[in-house]
């Protein structure tokens, strides 16, 4: 097939046999207890230079306490998957832990794109769409996924989309590269200690990033036993072979929301907004640094007054819960 | 009785959604207009959001921040997820999509990416193409909601983060990939209502805001758009309009709060 157009963004090609490889020499088939707190979980999982991503969004189900732990251990040089994000990629930037963004969406606010400017992060260019569509890609193991998104856009010049003629209508086509994320990071509403899972609502792709990562890290707001799991299996959104690390974590989503379970909160938003503008050093150290962990971040930066108003907030409950 | 610009924009908006489509909603004042359609013209359209929600009904008051949340998703005929409603999309199945937009030129390209030539030093960067490239690629019709300020209005983008008719020249998004026949249908802002020339692809002004001149709105834009003659008045919202925007969709104001200027 001849390249018609090729964007010029930086992204890594995956190899699909290297990606089978680590998927039979890597990954568990044995049911083995993965439950682990957030510590070491991303001690073990999250490497310096790790491409990360994650689902889905920073208002809903995304996963906070885990994108706060790799801030406080201080992870470096990661490429994030910043699509829809309005959160987890500022706070990794100010943390300093990317190197590098792959934009859909990248946020509301001030900050990373004041980062941007002054070229101290580097861009990838794509579209929410377009970014799930590497996803699924790397979840099938092919090595790339045909689109008629990005076509005759600049969004494409500086992605790493190549356009070709379909060898079949031989209209030009877009093709998106397969992602193999080295780190997914998922947080669900519920899921046993093997990692059999359920994230009910709608979402971008927790199952396809589960199943394109190397590694996924699972936050969940409950444990449940695996015979719940049996009795009712059409809920497993992910089965437990695609996970890593499980770790219990109530609130996981603070400052966003899990449907159904606890809304999202508002008030903190606004205090991060203006963080945003006033500059981010004393957000982290009040938020990350200054506490050790998710627990002490819920008992003593956020409190269980707050916590017990954004669970009675959530009176959505049916087809979540 | 008076209103808010940002009033304006979404009554103007609410009136171009068509009942008994699928209408691919995006953030912001799209959202605000989706229900207001949805309470007066377009009582059965299908709202469609980027998380998968398919016909959802939004609770109200409106909260803000709450596409893929409880409240933006409930009463939904189905919960699915992004790449099955873009799937969708470009399978032809969405009739219209709607969008907030950044900039826009003559000929609809929507930039919500850079200010700036350099693509590695810009002098403004915005938060990217986020789904908007996909609504613009793939739905039938695309309406852009945005502010009527110079600077979001001119000649070429600097940058196509979604397309609209790209050059301008025939069969321009068709050589490029797109989908045919598709593209922008309605530019709706704070002044005005724009189309676009079936010929040329460019911008035509189609309806100016009661008390508004011609001269008036195209002095706040840095190209020059074709003309409708005659120009149609707006129709201005109606008590009914805005009583459902206050006192049902938003009554803390915080996205109609914006006074016309």
């Amino acid at each position: 097939m001849e390249v018609l157009l090729a964007g010029q963004g930086e992204f890594r090609v995956e190899d699909p046999d290297a990606v089978r490889e680590h998927m039979r020499d890597r990954k568990a088939r044995a049911l083995v207890n993965k439950v682990m707190d957030e510590a070491e979980a991303v001690r073990r999982f999250v490497a310096d230079g790790d491409y990360v991503s994650f689902d889905f969004s920073s208002f809903t189900r995304g996963p906070a306490s885990l994108i706060r732990e790799i801030i406080r251990q201080r992870k470096r040089d990661l490429w994030y998957a910043a699509k829809f994000t309005l959160m987890e990629a500022t706070l990794l930037a100010a943390g300093g832990c990317l190197r590098g963004i792959d934009v859909g969406f990248m946020g509301l606010g001030h900050y990373l794109g004041r980062v941007i400017e002054e070229g101290r992060l580097k861009v990838c260019e794509w579209t929410n769409g377009t970014l799930n569509q590497r996803l699924v890609a790397g979840a099938m193991g092919v090595p790339f996924f045909p689109t008629r998104a990005l076509l005759g856009s600049d969004t494409l010049k500086y992605s790493g989309a190549k356009v070709v003629e379909d060898p079949f209508t031989g209209k030009p086509i877009a093709l998106v590269p397969a992602v193999n994320p080295d780190v997914g990071l998922v947080h669900v509403h519920q899921c046993d200690i093997y990692g059999n899972a359920r994230c009910p609502g709608p979402g971008a792709a927790p199952l396809e990033t589960a199943m394109a990562s190397k590694k996924t890290i699972l936050t969940t707001e409950e444990i449940i036993s695996t015979d719940d799991i049996r009795k009712a299996p059409g809920k497993t959104t992910i089965p437990y072979f695609l996970v890593d690390a499980v770790v219990y974590a109530p609130f996981g989503c603070h400052p966003g929301g899990t449907p159904g379970m606890y809304e999202m909160d508002i008030a903190h938003f606004q205090e991060w907004f203006a963080a945003e503008r006033t500059g981010m050093d004393r957000y982290l150290e009040q938020y990350i640094h200054s506490v050790a962990s998710h627990t002490e971040y819920l008992e003593k930066r956020v409190g269980v007054a707050r916590l017990m108003e954004l669970k009675r907030a959530a009176q959505i409950k049916d087809g979540y819960v | 009785m008076e209103f808010s610009e940002a009033e304006f924009m979404i009554v103007q908006t609410a009136r171009l959604l068509e009942d008994g489509r699928l209408v691919f909603i995006g953030y912001g004042m799209p959202q605000i207009a989706a229900i207001l359609a949805q309470r007066l013209n377009a009582p059965d359209m299908v709202q469609v959001y980027e998380f998968g929600a398919i016909g959802s009904q939004p609770e109200t008051p409106f909260v803000r921040f709450t596409m893929g949340g409880p409240r933006n998703c409930a009463h939904s005929l189905a919960w699915t997820n992004m790449n099955t409603i873009f799937a969708c999309a470009q399978l032809g199945m969405v009739d219209l999509g709607v969008l907030g937009a950044t900039q826009v030129d003559m000929f609809g390209n929507v930039n919500s990416t850079i200010l700036g030539k350099d693509f590695h030093h810009p002098t403004k960067r915005f938060p990217g193409a986020g789904g908007a490239n996909e609504v613009l690629s793939y739905c039938w019709k695309t309406i852009v909601v945005i502010m009527h300020e110079p600077r979001r209005f001119v000649p070429r983008v600097d940058f196509i983060s979604s397309p609209g008719f790209l050059d301008g020249s025939p069969g321009a998004r068709e050589r490029a990939g797109l989908p045919r026949g598709t593209g922008p249908y309605r530019v709706v802002t704070s002044k005005a209502l724009y189309g676009f020339d079936e010929a040329t692809r460019r911008m035509k002004l189609l309806g100016v805001r009661d008390g508004l001149t011609v001269e008036a709105v195209v002095k706040e834009m840095e190209f020059e758009p074709l003309v409708a003659d005659p120009m149609p008045t707006l129709e201005s919202p109606t008590a009914e309009e805005l009583r459902i925007l206050r006192e049902e969709i938003d009554p803390s104001g915080v996205v109609i709060g914006r006074r016309a200027g």
